[in-house]
C-alpha cells in the first residue's frame, strides 16, 4: 500500500515542480540564501585551509623522510666486479627502490678538492672504497634493510643517519596526530555551524511548510525542494570557499617562499580541480544532511 | 455574478489517491458499531463527531463531549460567541489536531485513528478557508493557487485551466499577479476561498469566510458557497455574521463553552425561543 503511494508521488512531472519550487524558494528568500551561503563558505574555507595546511605538512615531512638513503661502502681494495656483485645482491632484497654505484675517481677528485691537505700528505693512488647509494621504498624499513645489507659479503660499513631519521619520523607522526584531531574537531564544528544556518533558513519558512501540509502535501513533497535547496547552498558555499582558498593559498605560499626558500617544496599535493571536487562534495553532502535533519523537526507535528 | 460552475464535477465517492483500506466500506462502519459507537450505517453521513473532548496544553477545555452528525450535501452554519470552540471543532475535521477523547469520521475515514502518512490524502478531499487565510506570503495569488494544485500532482495544463475558472468565480482575475500583502482583507479572503475550491473538495470547511467583507460582498460569498453546495459539496461554515445566517435559513449548530446548545434546521443566528 505504502509503496503504491510512493511511486505515485515520484513522477517526472512532480520532480520538475519540486526542483522549480527549490529555485523559486532560493530567489524569493534572497537575504536568507546569502546568509547561509556565506556562513557555509566561511566555515568550509576555514576547514579547507586547515586540511590543506595539514596535507602540506604531511607532504613536507614525507618528502624529507623519503630523502633518507643508505650509504654502503665495500671493504678497502675491493675490485669493481665485487662492487657490481654487491649492488646486484642488494637489488634482490625486497623493499629496495634502486642502487647506484658512485664513480670512485670522481669521488676522489671531489675529496681532494675539499681537503687539499690530504694531497700534500703524499697519499699514493685512490684509497677510497666503492660506495653504493641505496634508496628504499618505505622509510620505516630503513633499520631492517640496513641490517640485512650489513650481513652481505664485501660490506665494510653501512651508514644510515639513524638518529636524524628517528627524530624526523617522530616529528612526522606528531604532525599527523595533531592535524587529524584538528580536522575531526573542525569537521564537527563546521557541520554544526552549517546545519544551524540551514535550520535558520527553514525556521524563516515554517509558515510555508505548515501551509504545504494543510493543502495536502506529503512529507516527501515538502522535503525534496528543501533538500535540493540545501545541496545548492552547500555547493555554492563550497565554490566561494574554493575561490577564497585559491587566492589566499597562493598568497600564503608565495610569501612563505620569499621568507624561507625551503618552503619551495611546501605544497598540499592537491590540484586545484581536486580541491574543488572535495569541497563541492563536502558542501553538497553537509547541505543535504543538514536540511534533512532540520526538516525532520518541522515535519514532526 | 457567479457564472460558470462547469469545473465542479459530481463527487467521486472513491477517491483515487486514498489508499483502499481507508475507503468507506460497510464492514468498516459495522465494526465501528460493534465497538459500541452508535454510528449510522448509511453512506449518506459525511461528518460524524462523537463524544469529542479537546483540552489544550494550557488546560483550556475547548470542547466537552461534543457530538455532531452532518449528512452528505448539507449546508451547516456553526455559530457561537468568541472562544466557544468553533475553530477547534473545524480543526478536528482536517486533522490539524487530535481530540483528547472521542471519534471523528469524515467521508468514511476515521480521522482519529488515521496514520500520519494518510493525513495529506484526507486534506486533499477537503477545502478549508482559514480564519487567518494562510496564504503563502512569498507567492502571488496565481502561484498560491497553482501551488495547492501542483503539490498534489496536478498536470500544468490542468492547473492553468482550473485557476482561470476559480479566479473568475471569486472575482479576483484582475489581481492574480498581486502578493497577499498587496491585497485588501476582503481580496485575501477571496483568494483563500479560491484556494479552498480549487481542488473541487468533497467538504468545504470555512472559518469565518466573511469576516472581512462588507455586507454586499459577504452576501455574494455566501451565495457562492450555496452554489457550491447545490453542486454536491457539503459545506460547514463557522460565522459571527447574523445577517447571513438569518438570510440563508440553513441548519444552525450553536456552541457555547465547548458544548452544542442548539442544533436547528432552518435556524437563525439567535435562538428562536429566546
Ligand atoms: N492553541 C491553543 N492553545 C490553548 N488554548 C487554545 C488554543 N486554541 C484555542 N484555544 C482556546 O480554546 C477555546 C476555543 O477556541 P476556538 O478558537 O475554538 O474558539 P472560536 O469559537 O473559534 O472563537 P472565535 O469566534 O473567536 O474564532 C478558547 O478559549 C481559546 O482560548
Ligand atoms: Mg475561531
Amino acid at each position: 500500500m505504502k509503496i503504491r503511494v510512493r511511486i505515485k508521488t515520484v513522477n517526472l512531472r512532480n520532480i520538475e515542480f519540486l526542483i522549480e519550487e527549490a529555485f523559486t524558494g532560493i530567489v524569493r528568500n534572497g537575504l536568507m540564501a546569502f546568509a547561509s551561503i556565506s556562513t557555509i563558505a566561511l566555515s568550509l574555507a576555514v576547514l579547507g585551509a586547515f586540511v590543506l595546511a595539514m596535507m602540506g605538512a604531511n607532504h613536507f615531512t614525507t618528502e624529507q623522510i623519503d630523502r633518507f638513503e643508505i650509504a654502503v661502502f665495500t671493504v678497502p681494495g675491493a675490485a669493481k666486479a665485487k662492487a657490481d656483485a654487491l649492488a646486484d645482491s642488494i637489488r634482490k632484497i625486497e623493499g629496495i627502490k634502486d642502487v647506484s654505484i658512485l664513480d670512485r675517481d670522481e669521488e676522489y677528485a671531489k675529496f681532494k678538492r675539499e681537503r687539499p691537505d690530504f694531497e700534500s700528505a703524499g697519499l699514493l693512488g685512490n684509497p677510497l672504497p666503492y660506495a653504493l647509494r641505496v634508496r628504499i621504498v618505505k622509510a620505516d624499513q630503513l633499520t631492517m634493510l640496513s641490517t640485512k645489507i650489513r650481513a652481505l659479503a664485501d660490506v665494510d660499513h653501512v651508514n644510515v643517519g639513524q638518529e636524524t631519521y628517528k627524530r624526523v619520523v617522530a616529528l612526522a607522526n606528531a604532525i599527523r596526530a595533531i592535524s587529524f584531531a584538528g580536522v575531526i574537531i573542525l569537521l564537527i564544528t563546521t557541520a554544526f555551524i552549517i546545519s544551524n544556518a540551514i535550520r535558520l533558513t527553514l525556521y524563516a519558512r515554517r509558515r510555508e511548510i505548515r501551509i504545504m501540509q494543510l493543502v495536502g502535501a506529503t512529507n516527501h513533497t515538502i522535503r525534496t525542494p528543501l533538500v535540493i535547496e540545501g545541496i545548492v547552498f552547500g555547493s555554492a558555499g563550497a565554490l566561494v570557499a574554493w575561490i577564497l582558498l585559491r587566492l589566499g593559498g597562493g598568497y600564503v605560499v608565495h610569501s612563505a617562499q620569499r621568507i624561507t626558500p625551503m618552503f619551495g617544496s611546501f605544497s598540499s599535493g592537491l590540484s586545484g580541480a581536486g580541491l574543488a571536487f572535495w569541497l563541492l562534495l563536502a558542501g553538497a553532502v553537509i547541505g543535504a544532511i543538514g536540511s534533512l535533519v532540520s526538516i525532520r523537526r518541522f515535519l514532526k507535528d | 455574478m457567479f457564472r460558470d460552475f462547469g469545473f465542479i464535477k459530481p463527487h467521486n465517492i472513491v477517491h483515487p489517491e486514498i489508499p483502499k483500506h481507508q475507503h468507506l466500506s460497510p464492514s468498516r462502519f459495522a465494526s465501528v458499531g460493534v465497538l459500541g459507537y452508535n454510528c449510522p450505517r448509511e453512506k449518506s453521513v459525511m461528518i460524524y463527531v462523537k463524544d469529542v473532548s479537546v483540552e489544550y496544553a494550557n488546560g483550556v477545555r475547548a470542547l466537552k463531549d461534543t457530538s455532531v452528525t452532518i449528512s452528505k450535501g448539507e449546508f451547516v452554519f456553526v455559530v457561537g460567541s468568541t472562544g466557544s470552540g468553533k475553530s477547534t471543532l473545524l480543526k478536528l475535521l482536517y486533522r490539524d489536531m487530535l481530540p483528547t477523547a472521542g471519534t471523528v469520521i469524515v467521508d468514511g475515514e476515521n480521522v482519529t485513528a488515521m496514520k500520519p502518512s494518510a493525513v495529506p490524502f484526507l486534506r486533499r478531499k477537503l477545502g478549508v478557508v482559514y480564519q487567518d487565510f494562510k496564504l503563502l506570503p512569498q507567492k502571488n495569488v496565481w502561484e498560491n493557487l497553482a501551488f495547492a494544485l501542483r503539490v498534489i500532482g496536478t498536470k500544468p495544463k490542468e492547473v492553468h485551466k482550473r485557476i482561470g475558472e476559480v479566479l473568475e468565480l471569486v472575482g479576483l482575475t484582475h489581481r492574480c499577479d498581486s502578493f497577499p500583502n498587496q491585497l485588501s482583507g476582503g481580496e485575501q479572503q477571496r483568494a483563500a476561498i479560491a484556494r479552498a475550491l480549487i481542488n473541487n473538495p468533497t467538504v468545504l470547511i470555512a472559518d469565518e469566510p466573511t469576516g472581512n467583507l462588507d455586507p454586499t460582498t459577504s452576501w455574494d460569498i455566501v451565495q457562492l458557497l450555496e452554489q457550491i453546495n447545490i453542486r454536491g459539496t457539503t459545506v460547514l461554515c463557522a460565522t459571527h455574521d447574523s445577517q447571513i445566517v438569518d438570510g440563508m435559513k440553513k441548519r444552525v449548530i450553536q456552541l457555547e463553552a465547548g458544548e452544542v446548545i442548539r442544533d436547528e434546521n432552518k435556524g437563525a443566528y439567535q435562538n428562536s425561543e429566546s
